[in-house]
Protein backbone atom coordinates (compact mmCIF):
# COMPACT_ATOMS: atom_id res chain seq x y z
CA UNK A 1 0.00 0.00 0.00
CA UNK A 2 1.37 3.49 -1.03
CA UNK A 3 2.58 5.49 2.14
CA UNK A 4 -0.14 8.29 0.90
CA UNK A 5 -2.97 6.13 1.09
CA UNK A 6 -2.18 5.03 4.79
CA UNK A 7 -2.78 6.89 7.87
CA UNK A 8 0.45 9.16 8.21
CA UNK A 9 2.61 8.73 11.20
CA UNK A 10 2.62 11.39 13.58
CA UNK A 11 6.70 11.22 12.93
CA UNK A 12 5.74 11.63 9.25
CA UNK A 13 3.32 14.75 10.08
CA UNK A 14 6.20 16.30 12.06
CA UNK A 15 8.74 15.93 8.91
CA UNK A 16 6.16 17.34 6.43
CA UNK A 17 5.48 20.46 9.12
CA UNK A 18 9.23 21.00 9.73
CA UNK A 19 9.78 20.40 6.06
CA UNK A 20 7.07 23.13 4.98
CA UNK A 21 7.97 25.48 7.65
CA UNK A 22 11.76 25.20 6.22
CA UNK A 23 11.06 25.42 2.52
CA UNK A 24 9.11 28.94 3.70
CA UNK A 25 11.84 30.23 6.06
CA UNK A 26 9.67 32.48 8.07
CA UNK A 27 6.10 30.53 7.29
CA UNK A 28 2.76 31.20 8.18
CA UNK A 29 0.43 28.90 9.61
CA UNK A 30 -1.99 28.75 6.50
CA UNK A 31 1.32 27.84 4.68
CA UNK A 32 2.26 25.32 6.82
CA UNK A 33 -1.36 23.91 7.00
CA UNK A 34 -1.51 23.70 3.28
CA UNK A 35 1.56 21.88 2.59
CA UNK A 36 1.30 19.44 5.61
CA UNK A 37 -2.61 18.81 4.89
CA UNK A 38 -3.53 19.21 8.01
CA UNK A 39 -6.48 20.76 9.67
CA UNK A 40 -6.34 23.98 11.63
CA UNK A 41 -6.89 22.49 15.06
CA UNK A 42 -4.61 19.47 14.26
CA UNK A 43 -1.61 21.89 13.05
CA UNK A 44 -1.92 23.82 16.41
CA UNK A 45 -1.15 21.30 18.46
CA UNK A 46 1.67 19.92 16.39
CA UNK A 47 3.29 23.51 15.87
CA UNK A 48 2.97 23.36 20.06
CA UNK A 49 4.50 20.16 20.16
CA UNK A 50 7.10 21.21 17.70
CA UNK A 51 7.60 24.20 19.34
CA UNK A 52 7.95 22.60 22.82
CA UNK A 53 10.99 20.41 21.44
CA UNK A 54 12.76 22.92 20.39
CA UNK A 55 12.66 22.18 16.56
CA UNK A 56 10.86 25.25 15.92
CA UNK A 57 10.85 28.60 16.94
CA UNK A 58 7.82 31.60 17.07
CA UNK A 59 8.26 35.49 15.06
CA UNK A 60 5.96 37.25 16.62
CA UNK A 61 5.35 40.51 15.00
CA UNK A 62 2.42 42.58 15.84
CA UNK A 63 -0.73 40.00 14.62
CA UNK A 64 1.45 38.33 12.86
CA UNK A 65 2.84 34.68 13.61
CA UNK A 66 5.65 33.00 11.75
CA UNK A 67 7.88 29.98 12.34
CA UNK A 68 11.22 29.14 11.52
CA UNK A 69 13.16 26.29 11.83
CA UNK A 70 15.60 25.72 14.90
CA UNK A 71 19.15 24.81 14.56
CA UNK A 72 18.55 21.77 16.64
CA UNK A 73 15.13 21.37 14.21
CA UNK A 74 17.34 21.98 10.88
CA UNK A 75 19.79 19.29 12.79
CA UNK A 76 16.93 16.62 13.42
CA UNK A 77 15.82 16.78 9.42
CA UNK A 78 18.93 15.80 7.97
CA UNK A 79 19.16 13.19 10.78
CA UNK A 80 15.79 12.09 9.50
CA UNK A 81 16.57 12.55 5.71
CA UNK A 82 19.09 9.69 6.33
CA UNK A 83 17.54 7.58 8.47
CA UNK A 84 14.82 7.84 5.42
CA UNK A 85 17.06 6.66 3.29
CA UNK A 86 18.17 3.61 5.14
CA UNK A 87 14.85 2.97 6.20
CA UNK A 88 13.64 3.39 2.27
CA UNK A 89 17.11 0.89 1.47
CA UNK A 90 14.82 -1.96 2.94
CA UNK A 91 11.98 -1.10 1.17
CA UNK A 92 10.22 0.63 4.00
CA UNK A 93 8.56 4.30 5.04
CA UNK A 94 8.80 6.54 7.44
CA UNK B 1 45.45 -25.06 3.46
CA UNK B 2 47.02 -21.77 5.62
CA UNK B 3 46.36 -19.81 2.28
CA UNK B 4 42.63 -20.53 2.05
CA UNK B 5 42.38 -20.20 5.85
CA UNK B 6 43.84 -16.53 5.76
CA UNK B 7 41.77 -15.53 2.77
CA UNK B 8 38.50 -16.89 4.39
CA UNK B 9 39.38 -15.12 7.77
CA UNK B 10 40.33 -12.22 5.98
CA UNK B 11 36.76 -12.03 4.23
CA UNK B 12 34.78 -12.79 7.32
CA UNK B 13 36.13 -10.57 9.57
CA UNK B 14 35.29 -7.68 7.17
CA UNK B 15 32.08 -9.24 6.40
CA UNK B 16 31.74 -8.91 9.98
CA UNK B 17 32.29 -5.62 10.02
CA UNK B 18 29.68 -4.42 7.55
CA UNK B 19 27.36 -6.35 9.27
CA UNK B 20 28.03 -4.83 12.84
CA UNK B 21 28.35 -1.40 10.83
CA UNK B 22 24.95 -2.25 9.78
CA UNK B 23 23.59 -3.30 12.45
CA UNK B 24 24.71 0.14 14.33
CA UNK B 25 23.02 2.00 11.71
CA UNK B 26 19.77 0.20 12.04
CA UNK B 27 19.85 1.05 15.68
CA UNK B 28 20.49 4.43 15.09
CA UNK B 29 18.00 5.22 12.68
CA UNK B 30 15.69 3.08 14.84
CA UNK B 31 16.06 5.33 17.63
CA UNK B 32 14.80 7.84 15.69
CA UNK B 33 11.71 5.98 13.30
CA UNK B 34 10.90 3.50 16.26
CA UNK B 35 9.78 0.95 13.96
CA UNK B 36 9.90 -2.83 14.22
CA UNK B 37 11.35 -3.75 11.17
CA UNK B 38 13.90 -1.56 11.40
CA UNK B 39 14.91 -3.25 14.61
CA UNK B 40 14.46 -6.66 13.34
CA UNK B 41 17.14 -5.41 11.11
CA UNK B 42 19.28 -4.22 13.55
CA UNK B 43 19.52 -7.13 15.69
CA UNK B 44 19.64 -9.67 12.58
CA UNK B 45 22.64 -8.45 11.55
CA UNK B 46 24.67 -8.13 15.04
CA UNK B 47 23.84 -11.71 15.51
CA UNK B 48 25.29 -12.10 12.25
CA UNK B 49 28.51 -10.05 12.74
CA UNK B 50 28.67 -11.96 15.58
CA UNK B 51 28.44 -15.14 13.85
CA UNK B 52 30.77 -14.29 11.22
CA UNK B 53 33.38 -13.44 13.47
CA UNK B 54 33.13 -16.04 15.25
CA UNK B 55 33.28 -17.92 11.81
CA UNK B 56 36.47 -16.33 11.06
CA UNK B 57 38.82 -16.88 13.94
CA UNK B 58 37.50 -20.76 13.83
CA UNK B 59 38.76 -20.68 10.14
CA UNK B 60 42.06 -19.18 11.44
CA UNK B 61 42.68 -21.10 14.30
CA UNK B 62 41.23 -24.68 12.54
CA UNK B 63 43.66 -23.35 9.48
CA UNK B 64 46.35 -23.57 11.90
CA UNK B 65 46.17 -26.40 14.65
CA UNK B 66 43.20 -28.48 13.87
CA UNK B 67 44.83 -31.55 14.96
CA UNK B 68 46.93 -30.55 17.74
CA UNK B 69 44.55 -31.94 20.45
CA UNK B 70 41.30 -33.02 20.99
CA UNK B 71 40.40 -30.22 23.37
CA UNK B 72 41.07 -27.49 20.37
CA UNK B 73 39.15 -29.78 17.61
CA UNK B 74 36.05 -29.90 20.55
CA UNK B 75 36.40 -25.80 20.56
CA UNK B 76 36.82 -25.72 16.78
CA UNK B 77 33.58 -27.84 16.41
CA UNK B 78 31.44 -25.75 18.99
CA UNK B 79 32.86 -22.31 17.20
CA UNK B 80 31.23 -23.77 13.97
CA UNK B 81 28.19 -24.98 15.71
CA UNK B 82 28.09 -22.12 17.33
CA UNK B 83 28.26 -19.49 13.58
CA UNK B 84 26.01 -22.01 11.77
CA UNK B 85 23.25 -21.42 14.50
CA UNK B 86 23.87 -17.76 14.92
CA UNK B 87 23.57 -17.17 11.03
CA UNK B 88 20.39 -19.15 10.96
CA UNK B 89 18.24 -17.20 13.88
CA UNK B 90 20.04 -14.04 12.20
CA UNK B 91 18.38 -14.32 8.75
CA UNK B 92 15.20 -15.88 10.80
CA UNK B 93 15.27 -12.56 12.20
CA UNK B 94 15.69 -10.45 9.25
CA UNK B 95 13.20 -12.69 7.18
CA UNK B 96 10.03 -12.32 10.02
CA UNK B 97 11.00 -7.96 9.61
CA UNK B 98 11.01 -8.47 5.70
CA UNK B 99 7.73 -10.63 6.20
CA UNK B 100 6.40 -7.97 8.79
CA UNK B 101 7.13 -5.45 6.43
CA UNK B 102 5.33 -7.02 3.27
CA UNK B 103 2.41 -8.22 4.86
CA UNK B 104 1.83 -6.22 7.85
CA UNK B 105 1.37 -9.44 10.35
CA UNK B 106 3.25 -11.88 12.23
CA UNK B 107 4.58 -14.54 10.23
CA UNK B 108 4.52 -18.33 11.93
CA UNK B 109 7.81 -20.38 10.79
CA UNK B 110 8.28 -23.91 11.77
CA UNK B 111 12.24 -23.22 11.81
CA UNK B 112 12.99 -22.74 14.90
CA UNK B 113 11.94 -26.73 15.39
CA UNK B 114 14.45 -27.22 13.17
CA UNK B 115 16.89 -25.84 14.47
CA UNK B 116 16.17 -27.46 17.63
CA UNK B 117 16.27 -30.99 15.58
CA UNK B 118 19.27 -29.81 13.97
CA UNK B 119 21.22 -29.59 17.69
CA UNK B 120 20.77 -33.41 17.34
CA UNK B 121 22.73 -34.30 14.36
CA UNK B 122 26.47 -34.43 12.93
CA UNK B 123 28.35 -30.91 12.64
CA UNK B 124 28.29 -32.62 8.60
CA UNK B 125 24.75 -32.60 8.72
CA UNK B 126 24.30 -29.69 10.43
CA UNK B 127 26.39 -27.74 8.33
CA UNK B 128 24.84 -28.78 5.38
CA UNK B 129 21.21 -28.38 7.36
CA UNK B 130 21.80 -24.45 8.04
CA UNK B 131 23.31 -23.79 4.83
CA UNK B 132 19.95 -24.75 3.46
CA UNK B 133 18.29 -23.04 5.97
CA UNK B 134 19.65 -20.39 5.37
CA UNK B 135 19.33 -20.41 1.76
CA UNK B 136 15.92 -20.56 2.12
CA UNK B 137 15.72 -18.18 4.50
CA UNK B 138 17.92 -15.45 2.34
CA UNK B 139 15.28 -16.84 -1.07
CA UNK B 140 12.27 -15.90 1.06
CA UNK B 141 14.20 -12.56 2.22
CA UNK B 142 14.87 -11.75 -1.75
CA UNK B 143 11.54 -12.72 -2.65
CA UNK B 144 10.19 -10.28 -0.01
CA UNK B 145 12.73 -7.42 -0.94
CA UNK B 146 12.13 -7.70 -4.75
CA UNK B 147 8.10 -6.87 -3.70
CA UNK B 148 8.94 -3.92 -1.55
CA UNK B 149 11.22 -2.70 -4.12
CA UNK B 150 8.17 -3.08 -6.66
CA UNK B 151 6.43 -0.69 -4.69
CA UNK B 152 8.90 1.99 -4.05
CA UNK B 153 12.08 1.56 -6.37
CA UNK B 154 14.88 3.58 -5.46
CA UNK B 155 18.86 3.64 -5.80
CA UNK B 156 18.99 2.26 -2.03
CA UNK B 157 16.56 -0.58 -2.33
CA UNK B 158 18.64 -1.64 -5.54
CA UNK B 159 21.95 -1.68 -3.78
CA UNK B 160 20.09 -3.61 -0.77
CA UNK B 161 18.43 -6.21 -2.95
CA UNK B 162 21.72 -6.84 -4.59
CA UNK B 163 23.52 -7.25 -1.37
CA UNK B 164 20.96 -9.93 -0.21
CA UNK B 165 21.17 -11.51 -3.98
CA UNK B 166 24.92 -11.95 -3.91
CA UNK B 167 24.74 -13.19 -0.43
CA UNK B 168 22.26 -15.54 -1.46
CA UNK B 169 24.16 -16.81 -4.48
CA UNK B 170 26.85 -17.16 -2.20
CA UNK B 171 25.08 -19.74 0.00
CA UNK B 172 24.25 -21.36 -2.99
CA UNK B 173 27.38 -21.93 -3.70
CA UNK B 174 28.87 -22.52 0.35
CA UNK B 175 25.95 -25.25 0.26
CA UNK B 176 27.84 -26.90 -2.65
CA UNK B 177 31.13 -26.57 -1.16
CA UNK B 178 29.80 -28.81 2.14
CA UNK B 179 27.99 -30.81 -0.54
CA UNK B 180 31.33 -31.71 -2.40
CA UNK B 181 33.39 -30.77 0.59
CA UNK B 182 35.58 -28.16 -2.02
CA UNK B 183 37.80 -25.62 -0.09
CA UNK B 184 37.95 -24.10 -3.75
CA UNK B 185 34.59 -23.53 -3.82
CA UNK B 186 33.85 -22.64 -0.21
CA UNK B 187 36.68 -19.65 -1.41
CA UNK B 188 34.45 -18.77 -3.65
CA UNK B 189 31.11 -18.57 -1.66
CA UNK B 190 33.29 -16.56 0.83
CA UNK B 191 34.38 -14.21 -2.25
CA UNK B 192 30.76 -13.87 -3.02
CA UNK B 193 29.67 -13.58 0.36
CA UNK B 194 32.15 -10.86 0.63
CA UNK B 195 31.23 -8.76 -2.51
CA UNK B 196 27.37 -8.95 -0.58
CA UNK B 197 28.40 -7.40 2.24
CA UNK B 198 30.25 -4.46 -0.07
CA UNK B 199 27.48 -3.59 -1.23
CA UNK B 200 25.51 -3.28 1.91
CA UNK B 201 28.48 -1.57 2.64
CA UNK B 202 28.52 1.39 -0.16
CA UNK B 203 24.78 1.74 0.55
CA UNK B 204 25.00 2.39 4.24
CA UNK B 205 27.77 4.85 3.28
CA UNK B 206 26.09 6.33 0.75
CA UNK B 207 22.88 6.41 3.02
CA UNK B 208 24.64 8.33 5.38
CA UNK B 209 26.13 11.10 3.33
CA UNK B 210 22.85 12.13 2.11
CA UNK B 211 22.68 15.88 2.05
CA UNK B 212 19.54 17.86 3.01
CA UNK B 213 16.89 18.02 0.37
Amino acid sequence: MAQSEKQRSVLRINLDILNAVRDEGDAKPTHILYKANLSHERLVKYLDDLTAKGLIEIKQDGENRTYNLTTKGVSFLIEMRRAESFVQGFGLAI
Amino acid sequence: MATGALISFTLNILCAVVALLTSYYAYRVNRLVANQVVGAISLGFMLLGVGLAVDASTSLFSGRILVESFSDRVLVLFASFTYLTVQMVAYLVIAIGYARAAYGGQQKMAVPAVLAGAAAVGLYRFSLLSYFVALILLAFVVFQGLLLHSGQKNRFSTMVLLAFGLILAAHVVLLASVLTLGTALFLIGTGIQFLGFLSLLIFVVRSEVVGPK
